[in-house]
């Protein structure tokens, strides 16, 4: 089908590998991410913790620096599992903040004007489409949680003296899979809300209303009827459960003791929960067909 | 289909095909050729070889100066030409077209109509045309299976109907008496005589139009008027509607 033929002809070149074609999905989105400048200033926001956490590591483990500030060397530069816990709670929640504005755009835009038929009457299934678009999201919101986490594990690792890496090397295992956790559920959520929603901006307020509303009438329903349960409507606050036992951290980081914390188990259970439930959303919004009525 | 199983095979047989939805499908912040191209990358095409073949795609169904548009700002004629452009980019063996003309101008229809035809007769490529619009599908299919209640109606092969029509005759004759129509008769046709000298002719396969004017000659019959019976598409496709039971079952 050469231009200045003008004439149709079939394609008989070679084909890229059917197991990679998702990426293609990911490729585009990025490309397109990239071009706004909102995105890109909401990506450096979300990675400016992480440099002062870097200038806090870097004065924890030089005395020459803490000579020169007012209060002089102190036990106050500690660099340990409560420190991680802290720049994974930051993180994530520059994630959750970023995963607001990215997860409509990347669905809800193919929905709108009924693209994914074209995308379903290729040699491309659901599956695949949704993993392109998870591939989007985890390779995103892992530059703002983990990989930074590991950049300041590894720095404060080489900064500091002695076998600290080999007496915290553990910490590497909760930095990475509570990372992936949060990702995941952050990803399916928004995807899910946006396939329902269909529109962008709808949809980055219903992802952002479905942290803050459900958090709001489970304190509601705690302050009523006495108990701690209505947390398990707070997501961020599952997390954070799971989070501080995995850093083997007591719970001070979210101001509860003993008796009135939801157990581990439970907070596991809610937050699969929510990603089966988004995983059953997304099966049922994203189809090939297209139903016209009247 | 193409000799595979659309259960254990439909990846395979889905990169054989290319559909153009009736429905808006696009993205439409993306330009145009950009879209194509993603959509060819998507069914396989390497990216190099996509972007090559979106431009000469976009050339081909004529909106070459509009590709670097994006596809949101296009008219609703443009939506349907890159609707064809990202189902023929890849190169199908199979080309679904669901109500290609929808919203088109006549001059726009025309040239869509053109296309379809081209890229049919171009490549060993088989059309799948669904539509109302009776016209298009005369213009540019060979078989036609007429549906109703998610039942075949009626299947016809459009190129049998042509044929046979042209051996149906409609004559305005004056002194037409009984010896003419039993000299046509004669040659093997079937006649039905009506009032003010209107005869039908149903003419057998060798028996050629002079052959009629020469009967009429010798048997001194003015013939006034003389019409092929268009037995169109629509009359099919009524009389399949009239009919109360499906032809073969449901799909």
């Amino acid at each position: 089908m050469a231009v200045y033929k003008r004439k149709y002809t079939p394609y008989t070149g070679s084909l890229t590998p059917e197991r990679s074609r998702f990426f293609v999905l990911t490729r585009y989105a990025f490309a397109d991410l990239f071009k706004s400048r909102f995105f890109v200033l909401l990506l450096i926001l979300s990675l400016v913790p992480s440099l002062f956490f870097a200038g806090y590591i870097f004065i924890a483990n030089n005395k020459a620096v803490q000579l020169l500030l007012p209060t002089g060397p102190a036990d106050m530069f500690s660099v340990e599992a409560g420190f991680f816990t802290f720049i994974m709670i930051v993180q994530t929640q520059a994630a959750f903040l970023l995963n607001c504005w990215v997860g409509p755009i990347l669905i809800a835009g193919d929905l709108t004007n009924g693209a994914l038929p074209l995308f379903l009457s290729r040699p491309f299934s659901r599956a695949d489409y949704v993993l392109g678009k998870l591939a989007v999201m985890g390779l995103l919101l892992s530059g703002v949680t983990w990989v930074p986490s590991l950049l300041l594990f590894t720095l404060q690792a080489g900064l500091a003296k002695g076998d600290w890496i080999w007496s915290h090397m553990w910490m590497v295992v909760p930095i990475v899979l509570c990372s992936v956790i949060w990702i995941l559920m952050l990803s399916l959520i928004s995807l899910a809300v946006s396939a329902w929603v269909k529109l962008r901006i709808v949809a980055t307020g219903v992802i952002f209303i479905s942290f803050f509303i459900p958090a709001g009438l489970g304190e509601m329903s705690n302050a009523i009827m006495g108990t701690v349960w209505g947390r398990l409507l707070n997501f961020s606050y599952l997390f954070q459960i799971i989070l501080t036992r995995g850093f083997r951290e007591p719970s001070r980081l979210l101001g509860t003791t003993g008796w009135n914390e939801i157990p581990v188990p439970a907070a596991w259970g809610v937050l699969i929960f929510v990603c089966l439930l988004s995983l059953v959303i997304l099966n049922a919004r994203l189809r090939a067909r297209d139903t016209v009525r009247g | 289909m193409l000799g595979l199983d659309s259960h254990t095979n439909g990846k395979a047989l889905r990169s054989l095909v290319g559909y153009m939805p009736e429905n808006d499908a696009f993205i439409s912040k993306m330009s145009g050729v950009r879209f194509v191209r993603y959509m060819a990358e998507i069914s396989g095409l390497p990216s190099a070889q996509a972007m090559e073949r979106a431009h000469e795609a976009f050339v081909y169904v004529g909106l070459g100066e509009a590709r670097y548009r994006p596809v949101g700002t296009y008219s609703l004629g443009m939506k349907q030409l890159v609707k064809l452009a990202q189902a023929i980019a890849h190169g199908p063996k199979v080309l679904i077209l669901d109500e290609p003309t929808n919203g088109m101008d006549p001059p726009a229809r025309k040239r869509l109509i053109e296309l379809i035809r081209e890229i049919r007769e171009a490549s060993d490529i088989s059309l799948l045309l669904s539509s109302h619009l009776l016209r298009d599908v005369e213009e540019t299919c060979d078989e036609v299976l007429i549906l109703r209640n998610g039942q075949i109606a009626s299947i016809s092969n459009l190129v049998e109907e042509r044929r046979a029509n042209r051996k149906f005759l409609e004559l305005e004759t004056i002194g037409a008496e009984a010896t003419f129509t039993s000299a046509l008769e004669g040659l093997g046709c079937e006649c039905a005589v009506f009032t003010n000298g209107r005869i039908k002719v149903v003419m057998p396969d060798g028996v050629e139009i002079r052959e009629v004017f020469k009967v009429a000659a010798d048997k001194g019959v003015q013939i006034r008027r003389m019409n092929h019976r268009r037995d169109s598409l629509e009359d099919i496709f009524l009389n399949a509607m009239e009919q109360t039971g499906a032809a073969d079952g449901r799909i």
